[in-house]
């Protein structure tokens, strides 16, 4: 039986790769693709997400169109410094023919978990706003999930937006800290594993032969002159794609627990700050929270012939 | 005519009972529905109380229940001021009927959504439900034709706090949320429930002696909150904020003086947690979000209670 996920995105060319990716896994069944802002608003994230699904031919994937802004911060742009103006390295695709679910992207989760206790794993890949209004509407998705794998966040590294914050999280820091103290059984695969990760351009080439490989190689372009801007090499990394290894195949990864909690003020607004030890006798705020599960180091070679063992053979 | 409609969103203890029923008493009012959100009871305990307090009116209003907890502080009910059942402990049989639904949330998108324009809403609790409903569907500031909030506290102190009113201190992320959500937004400060505002023992004497159930029960139900608001608060009455705003929200002449301001909500600090901080002198030079009341006609608030208890 295949791991039912729902995927909580904001698409965006790693979340291109993660989606294609679980598409062409039969670990994984797509239940839903719910959309939140990021990389890009919410409604190009809409859009690209059902053109996605229709270029692999699996439009009965419902998407539902999620949170215009985070919770109590204002959004001011998405980053299309990284993905290009259309989120997809400006990769022509064509405008979708189908619609989404009538529902808010919240309701979506609600619904869908609630209608399948135990069952569905929520992976969101972008901000966690979707994720927290859904547990604020119906706090029993906390007993009623399989579990949640978050990408996103930097326990033990520096962000990437900032030296504390990582872009997900520093997106809507107050979701992200409900989402990891909500009591539920969280996985976190954060920088820590995914800049370690690198995708390098006869890596990338490896990728084409088929109309799939031949998309994500067409959208690397865009996101490889970012890296190498940035990071001074021509190699991207491998944020969004993580946590669907982690699903496929949870030995990729080393992982420890504790209890995480985000900064919601100051000058480390969105930094994901974990109790890594537990020793702390005086009472403090990551007291009594259950641990996550946070991955500390990852199989990056092995990761990528996953990758592209699943990318190669796609329909 | 055909009657206004409104929406009524509750954290039911005892002085949102009065204001439920004033709202339900009132000739050319039409509620369509209660929701019920976690604050001064618990979410279980304020909707049987709300659903007690529509049938003691002899009503049908549905009643939902929304959200259990504040978006992201921990609950705080506030039994030491309504009494344990939040009725003043009277212990009220429990009502006839179930709640009509737990998704609140969803039916004040509904409501609001089937007829945009056309409903107003008055909240008396914290602002859980309505940021949760703002947030899943931000057009619904939109759809509100008005909101009356009792909440905050205008340039006058707190209740919970020296910086804090109770019902924005609970859940102040809420409050923010709302109050820069774009919806038109009255906020009636508890302030206007103290000096002649308050029912003196007298005014509550001949209340009582309208022999009506509901105002008995009006009366009964509050001696709790009126003996902590005479020993903490420093009242001398009965302070009743919820059915102060309930008043405004049914004849708006009741609110003498309103204005237009920059209104933010504290909500980094815990020293001005849930702080209504509004700008009087416009010295922010950001655009006015919030409509503030200012004055009220005491006279007139309680003219519309003794008629709808009558």
């Amino acid at each position: 039986m295949p791991q039912k996920i729902i995927i909580d995105t904001d698409p965006g060319i790693d979340d291109a790769m993660a989606i294609l990716f679980a598409l062409n896994s039969p670990e994984l069944e797509i239940v839903g693709l719910t959309t939140i802002f990021g990389n890009v608003w919410t409604q190009t994230g809409t859009h690209n997400a059902l053109r996605l699904l229709e270029f692999a031919g699996r439009s009965e994937i419902p998407v539902a169109h999620g949170a215009d802004k985070p919770l109590f911060i204002p959004f001011d742009e998405p980053a299309t410094f990284v993905h290009g103006q259309n989120g997809l390295g400006e990769v022509p695709l064509p405008m979708p023919t189908t619609q989404p679910d009538p529902r808010s992207a919240a309701q979506f989760i609600v619904d869908t978990v609630m209608a399948d206790p135990g069952a569905i794993t929520l992976v969101p890949i972008g901000p966690l706003t979707n994720i927290a209004l859904a547990l604020m509407i119906e706090p029993r998705l906390i007993e009623n999930v399989a579990g949640v794998v978050v990408m996103g966040g930097a326990a033990a590294v520096n962000g990437n937006v900032n030296p504390a914050a990582e872009a997900n999280i520093w997106h809507d820091p107050h979701a992200a800290d409900r989402v990891f103290t909500a009591g539920w059984e969280v996985t976190m695969v954060g920088l820590d594993v995914t800049m370690k990760t690198c995708m390098d351009e006869a890596f990338l080439e490896s990728l084409r032969g088929n109309r799939t490989g031949d998309l994500l190689h067409g959208m690397s372009h865009f996101y490889l002159d970012f890296h190498a801007q940035v990071y001074g090499e021509r190699t991207c990394h491998t944020h969004d794609p993580s946590a669907i290894a982690y699903l496929i195949d949870p030995t990729l990864f080393r992982t420890r627990r504790g209890p995480l909690r985000v900064i919601c003020e100051g000058i480390a607004l969105g930094q994901t700050l974990w109790d890594q030890h537990g020793h702390y006798e005086l009472p403090h705020a990551w007291k009594n929270h259950r641990p996550v599960n946070v991955c500390v180091d990852v199989d990056a070679e092995r990761l990528l012939t996953l990758y592209r063992e699943r990318i190669v053979t796609a329909a | 005519m055909s009657p206004r409609r409104f929406i009524i969103d509750t954290d039911t203890a005892s002085d949102d009972a009065v204001a439920l029923i004033m709202a339900l008493h009132w000739p050319d009012v039409k509620v369509d529905a209660i929701t019920v959100v976690a604050g001064n009871m618990p979410l279980a305990q304020a909707s049987i109380n709300a659903r007690y307090t529509v049938e003691v009116c002899g009503k049908a209003t549905p009643v939902y229940e929304g959200a259990a907890r504040p978006l992201l502080r921990e609950p705080a009910p506030a039994a030491w001021f309504h009494g344990a059942d939040g009725m003043g402990d009277m212990h009220y049989p429990a009502p006839q009927q179930p709640p009509a639904g737990q998704d609140a949330i969803q039916q004040l998108i509904r409501h609001f959504g089937e007829a945009p324009g056309e409903i107003s809403l008055v909240t008396l609790g914290p602002l859980t439900n309505i940021a949760l409903a703002l947030a899943m569907e931000p057009r619904l500031a939109g759809w509100v034709k008005a909101c009356y909030v009792m909440g905050g506290n205008a340039c006058y102190v707190g209740n919970v706090t020296p910086a804090a009113e109770y019902n924005i201190w609970c859940d102040p992320e809420a409050a923010r949320l709302v109050f820069h959500s774009g919806i038109k937004l009255l906020m009636m400060g508890w302030e206007h429930s103290r000096g002649e505002a308050e029912l003196l023992q007298d005014e509550r004497a001949q209340i009582y002696a309208l022999g009506t159930q509901r105002a008995q029960f009006a009366i009964d139900c509050n001696q709790h909150a009126l003996k902590v608001g005479r020993e903490l608060q420093g009242g001398l009455g009965l302070m009743l904020p919820d059915p102060v705003t309930m008043a405004i929200a049914l004849d708006e002449t009741v609110c003498t003086g309103r204005r237009m301001h920059y209104v933010d909500v504290a909500c980094d600090n815990e020293v001005t947690r849930g702080m209504t901080v509004v700008d009087q002198l416009n010295v922010t030079g950001k655009p006015p979000n919030v409509e503030v009341c200012w004055a009220i006609d005491s006279a007139r608030w309680k003219a519309i209670l003794r008629q709808t208890l009558t």
